[in-house]
């Protein structure tokens, strides 16, 4: 496994270093970390794009992609993400590594050095971003919240989770809704800005060849001058489910679509092993009991696939199905899992899934961008660990602790879009 | 017993990377690209054969006429055996396993950090060993039939046949690869076999295995495995398709918020093209399409695209089109924009500087794509299913000159041989 390396540049700033030389790319991502919030999700969301569109050096985004294309196609980007009542705000540089330049020249620097510029040297004309640059992002942003609506598959999961979570911080949308995109001021937006730089927590993660000493030294002066006051952010988690929600909603569709959503019982910071466990064996692969079962023996659906939110402590399960045929889906997923419940649980089942499971755990070490998911999935696992002692964990788990992760499962809510 | 096998380095020093090429006497091409360092290994191999096969003869033999969506079907089956399905045995290794069917082929493909060589036996065995009954064929009907359904509700899958339907006359590319329910109904286990012993043979398939391997390994477990295959003349038929589209306008009414288009320019298809066309084509269209390139802006300042814009070269057996696509609030004004830009640089010339920026950028895309141990497997195979190789495809991109690229442009985006496709809400637009 590819040793992380973490030094702490400033009150709640950590630079993380993989360095390998395995590899024909490098890529190195900030992840901003705030809070969630109805007010504060479109503006934050916002903030992601305009940054990742120019800076001071490159003001128009033409001159920012000139010189990216450049650099032999190196990409910036933007992205946002809940991990439970956190907002995440991931911008990310990827390019070749300075080895396979035609003319020799440091790929990996100039991309480090153009990440920092983004977040901390943007294009601010009188005391705000450019209008033009931002409704350009506005527009963006707003297609994509649309256009989740194009994938059904996307947007039944979406519904299913804002009704679940209706009345919790994790039901709000991570773009935050159409109305409030289009509602964000400049002025918010730049005072976003400002307040990021002080209160957020930052995860920069580096993956590439050569040493980043430049970037962590630019990164680490440009934090020197921001007066920190980092915020740090809890997630409500709910054991329990109270009773089941149920939401039907009609459209013009050739197949249903089913979504059921579980407390799981469990979340982080506790460790979370056996639920995750329990969750690919349920139907986490393509010897999982739901695909087995569900699908094979059944020829109820293609897909039906069970995942788990470990930062909420959520337990999702979604299938496409024939319109007629969604209460026998549903009646067959609760009898996989009350089968689980009650112990029904082969060797080989517990075994393929350990397999299946620690095989993938090591093949994302393969790639920069498996190593960066890799590592950054455990910010908020309280340690950073490597594949082998993560592969130790899940070897140990018992087939009991399995069955009393199944059983601390409750249905919350049970979400059908269905076909006309 | 060792065979004779005739194994050839490819060295590219680009890419600083080794591979081989092995012809086995089974009549299997194999591609053995180890990755120093990796722990994970990939394999994939794949035949020849894709959906749009449906008419073909063996050995000049009668012609045999398949119902649609065969060819994916008899994919879904192969996994199956006597004594149960592969994906048991894969759970054994620990081996994550998948396998696709395209236009043009099916491939079967897993990944693995550990028992490689128990899971590449897997994989060549199954692959030899049909199993198809009238029971086990029934049953897949049910499941393929919902794969089917969610690909109807895909708009970007209706936006892209409802093209190519508007596109080709008679080419089977038009049709959709899973075929319809109504098609699949008529597949049997007979027509399955017949499928089955015309096109997998060794001798039209490809096995590319990629990562913590090494060319030993793989022929060992090649001369255990493969049980060899005389060399048989398979033809497909295509009817003769005119050069022509057959409109040039199709839309659909969806349940979308965000119309969507695709518009694709229909191309003169008699073979595919080769490394160096493929390099000009690849820098050409970053040329036109990226987002450095002053069509691109124009677009998102006119707000007549957005960030999911696409652009890609489609090929296959007797088809080949360029297609642009993506999310538009306004599809007719972006496909006018696209195709007054493509007449103003055909009339004009193309710009040297835009030149050099997009040739480092498609030179950028394929080292980084030589970093997975999946798209070095996908990209290889890729390669050799249209007698293409992709150590010269890399010099290729290093070495396009401007003129080249210049007369591709020439060659090809005819404005005039151009359909747009359209799937939009029919009401009002629908807010979330």
């Amino acid at each position: 496994m590819s040793n992380i390396v973490r030094s702490r540049l400033a009150d709640g700033v950590v630079f993380n270093t993989v360095r390998d030389s395995r590899f024909k790319t490098m890529e190195i991502e900030a992840s901003i970390i705030l809070p969630l919030s109805a007010e504060s999700a479109p503006v934050n969301a916002l903030l992601a794009f305009v940054l990742s569109r120019t800076c001071r050096e490159y003001p128009t985004h033409r001159l920012l992609c000139k010189k990216l294309s450049g650099l032999y196609g190196a990409e910036l980007s933007a992205s946002v993400a809940k991990a439970g009542d956190r907002h995440i705000i991931g911008l990310c540089a990827r390019g070749i590594d300075d080895r396979y330049a035609l003319d020799g020249e440091s790929i990996a620097e100039q991309l480090s050095l153009l990440l920092c510029r983004v977040i901390f040297d943007p294009n601010i004309t009188d005391g705000g971003f450019p209008d033009d640059e931002t409704e350009q992002s506005r527009r963006q942003l707003l297609d994509l919240i649309d256009s989740e609506f194009n994938e059904k598959r996307t947007y039944a999961i979406s519904k299913m989770i804002g009704i679940m979570c209706a009345d919790e911080t994790f039901g709000v949308k991570r773009y935050g809704t159409a109305e409030q995109v289009k509602a964000v001021t400049s002025a918010q937006l730049y005072e976003a800005w400002q307040s990021m730089l002080k209160t957020a927590e930052f995860q920069i993660m580096y993956v590439g060849d050569s040493a980043p000493d430049k970037a962590v030294s630019v990164f680490a002066k440009a934090f020197e001058s921001v007066g920190r006051a980092p915020v740090s952010v809890s997630t409500q988690v709910i054991r329990q489910a109270d009773g089941v929600k149920r939401v039907t909603e009609e459209m013009e569709l050739s197949q249903s679509k089913l979504v059921m959503g579980f407390r799981a019982g469990t979340a982080l910071p506790e460790d979370v092993t056996a639920v995750r466990l329990m969750c690919a064996v349920l139907g986490g692969t393509a010897n999982s009991k739901l695909f087995c079962n569900v699908r094979e023996k059944q020829s109820l659906c293609y897909y039906c696939a069970a995942r788990y939110d470990k930062y909420k402590g959520l337990v999702l399960i979604d299938s496409g199905v024939e319109a007629d045929n969604a209460e026998r889906l549903e009646a067959g997923i609760m009898k996989e899992i009350e089968d689980m419940q009650n112990g029904n649980i082969t060797d080989f089942e517990l075994e393929a899934t350990k397999l299946a499971v620690i095989n993938a755990y090591y093949s994302s070490n393969d790639t920069t961008s498996g190593i960066n998911a890799w590592y950054s999935s455990q910010m908020f696992d309280g340690a950073m660990r490597s594949i082998d002692e993560m592969a130790a964990k899940v070897n140990a788990v018992t087939k009991e602790e399995v069955v009393e992760a199944a059983k601390r499962l409750s249905l919350d809510t049970v979400y059908l879009l269905t076909g006309r | 017993m060792k065979r004779a096998v005739n194994i050839t380095e490819i060295k590219s020093a680009r890419t600083a990377d080794s591979y081989y090429k092995i012809d086995h006497p089974s009549g299997l091409t194999v591609f053995v690209y180890p990755k120093e360092g990796y722990k994970s290994s990939y394999a994939i191999i794949g035949t020849r054969y894709g959906s749009v096969n449906t008419c073909f003869s063996l050995d000049g033999g009668e012609k045999i006429t398949v119902p649609d969506g065969i060819a994916h079907y008899l994919e879904h089956k192969l996994f199956e055996s006597e004594d149960g399905d592969a994906f048991a045995r894969y759970a054994e290794t620990g081996a994550s396993a998948n396998a696709y069917t395209s236009f043009e082929k099916t491939c079967y493909l897993f990944s693995c950090t550990d028992r490689f060589d128990d899971s590449l036996q897997i994989l060549l065995d199954f692959v030899q060993s049909p199993y198809f009954t009238a029971e086990t064929v029934a049953k897949e009907q049910g499941i393929i039939g919902q794969e089917i359904k969610m690909y109807d509700d895909s708009p970007d899958w209706r936006v892209m046949f409802n093209m190519l339907e508007s596109m080709y006359h008679n080419h089977p590319v038009k049709i959709d690869i899973a075929g319809t329910v109504e098609s699949i109904a008529e597949i049997t286990a007979e027509k399955l076999y017949d499928c089955y012993n015309t096109f997998y043979n060794l001798n039209n398939m490809v096995l590319c295995a990629a990562g913590n391997v090494t060319v030993e390994q793989v022929t060992a477990i090649c001369d255990k495995m493969l049980k060899p295959c005389e060399k048989h003349t398979i033809e497909s038929f295509f009817e003769d398709e005119p050069y022509e589209i057959v409109k040039p306008y199709v839309e659909q009414s969806f349940p979308v918020s965000v119309p969507i288009f695709n518009l694709g320019f229909k191309e003169r298809a008699d073979r595919p093209l080769n490394e160096r066309e493929l390099a000009q084509t690849d820098i050409l269209l970053e040329m036109i399409g990226s987002s450095t390139s002053e069509l691109y802006q124009q677009m998102m300042d006119d707000g007549l695209i957005n960030s999911s814009f696409t652009f890609e070269l489609f090929e296959g057996p007797g088809y080949r089109a360029v297609i642009f696509g993506g999310e538009s609030r306004a599809p007719r004004q972006a496909a006018e924009a696209i195709k007054q830009y493509i007449s103003r640089l055909k009339s004009e010339g193309l710009d040297r500087e835009d030149f050099e920026t997009a040739k480092k950028a498609v030179y950028g895309d394929v080292i980084s794509s030589l970093n997975s141990v999946s798209s070095i497997a996908n990209m290889v195979s890729g390669f050799w299913f249209n007698g293409n190789d992709i150590a010269a495809y890399t010099d290729a991109v290093a070495e396009a000159d401007f003129d080249g690229v210049q007369k591709r442009l020439a060659d090809m985006l005819d404005v005039g041989n151009c359909t747009l496709s359209v799937v939009k809400n029919g009401e009002e637009q629908h807010g979330v």
